[in-house]
């Protein structure tokens, strides 16, 4: 089985999007090896290591993203919401790639994890519909989307403990539906922590941040 | 008179000069070629207030928004959201809120660093719409009205770009 992971956040390093991208890639190989190893003891046929690769649609060409595409079973799209909608450079390499897609991946599960800023993982739905509508004319199949609220949380803490266990829990059960190329009705997280400390901290962080850029915070206010 | 900001991603020169005398005295903005995308720094917010950090054509579009009383944007219609170009714009302008977060009947928002709030008139063009992507763009523009703190918005779809010239100049004022 091979699975194509597309990273669609433009930040080179450390985004949220590359966070769930590696904890999704871990506990798919994770899962598939235990599988294997409980079907060898029961002398059952071997399953086939899935085949897990991580791309970053704003860090490679095109060209390479679709080569890497070529075969695909299943592609799971994971980005941050951008103005309600996908980011330009993910919409772009979509759009222009639609039919080089359609033929390298064709029959393919599209599945989308889409992170926002604000803590309602419910504004996510649009980007969803976008993705929806992208897999539908590419003559792709439709596998889940989950929108992730507080995607500023990912990274604070491990995935899977404290404020991130629901995540944790979203991702194994993605993890079973991708390999067993599930479909299911679309699923809303929210963290496991107040929304009132979340934006708390975030306020905090941006002061912190623009005094670190040497503006006072009354400038953040600026009308250029 | 309105004063208008128009935002379009018409290659073509005849159409997209035939856009510019509809709006003669307006100001048209070409999203193509396209400006560089987003690059998620959050510098607009951060460090330059207001103003994308990245220099080309696309760092000030913010602040052009909030100089006008109107924003048309003719868009081809992409998967039931804006084309690439016109979304490398957008990406470019969240400067135009601000960083901290207010909620509205439940829902977080940006709270808004420019007084004046436009109208939005977003007019779609393609072939081959679905009603999903049509469904789509509605729920965007109103989504998109919500976050930018926008007064009122309007959503219409037409086949192609002469199309969308033929509407803006019927219904020019
Ligand atoms: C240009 C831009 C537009 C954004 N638009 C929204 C938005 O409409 N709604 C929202 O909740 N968050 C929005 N965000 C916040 C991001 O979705 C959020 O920071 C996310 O966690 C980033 O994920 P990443 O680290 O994977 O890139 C926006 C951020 C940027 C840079």
């Amino acid at each position: 089985m091979k699975i194509t992971i597309l990273n669609g956040s433009p930040k080179p390093e450390k985004s949220a999007s590359e966070g769930m991208a590696n904890a999704l890639r871990e506990r798919i190989e994770r899962t598939a090896a235990r599988t294997e190893q409980t079907e060898q003891t029961e002398q059952t046929e071997q399953t086939e290591q899935p085949d897990v690769t991580i791309c970053h649609a704003a860090k490679q060409r095109h060209a390479e993203i679709v080569d890497i595409l070529a075969g695909s079973d299943v592609l799971v799209l994971i980005f941050p919401l951008y103005v309600d909608g996908i980011p330009s450079h993910l919409l772009r390499l979509l759009d222009e790639n639609q039919e080089a897609i359609s033929e390298a991946a064709s029959g393919a599960t599209v599945y989308a994890v889409v992170n926002n800023g604000f803590y309602e993982a419910g504004q996510n739905n649009n980007a969803i519909e976008i993705i929806r509508n992208f897999s539908e004319k590419t003559g792709l199949q439709w596998g889940q989307a989950l929108g992730i609220g507080a995607g500023g949380m990912v990274g604070v803490a491990p995935i899977g403990r404290g404020p991130m266990k629901n995540l944790g829990k979203a991702l194994d059960q993605l993890t079973d539906r991708i390999l067993h190329r599930k479909t299911d009705p679309d699923q809303l997280i929210e963290p496991n922590f107040p929304k009132f400390l979340y934006y708390k901290a975030a306020h905090i962080g941006f002061r912190q941040n623009a005094r670190k850029h040497g503006l006072k915070v009354k400038q953040l206010y600026d009308r250029p | 008179m309105t004063n208008r900001l128009i935002v379009h991603d018409i290659a073509d020169k005849a159409e997209a000069g035939a856009l510019a005398e509809i709006f003669a005295g307006d100001t048209v903005f070409s999203a193509t070629p396209a400006v560089h995308h987003c690059v998620g720094c959050f510098g607009c917010w951060l460090k330059t207030p207001g103003r994308c950090v990245l220099k080309d054509r696309g760092s000030d579009f913010a602040a052009m928004t909030a100089a006008h009383e109107e924003i048309v944007i003719v868009s081809r219609l992409v998967f039931g959201g804006v084309s690439p170009d016109i979304k490398a714009v957008f990406d470019r302008s969240i400067g135009y809120v601000l960083p901290f977060f207010y909620k509205v009947s439940g829902e977080t928002h940006h709270a808004k660093r420019y007084d004046r709030s436009p109208g939005f008139r977003y007019i779609f063009y393609g072939e081959d719409m679905t009603d999903r992507e049509k469904q789509t763009a509605k729920k965007l523009a109103a989504a998109n009205m919500l976050n930018l703190g926008g007064v009122a918005h309007e959503v219409e779809f037409c086949e192609s770009p002469q199309d969308c010239l033929d509407l803006l100049a019927a219904r020019r004022d």
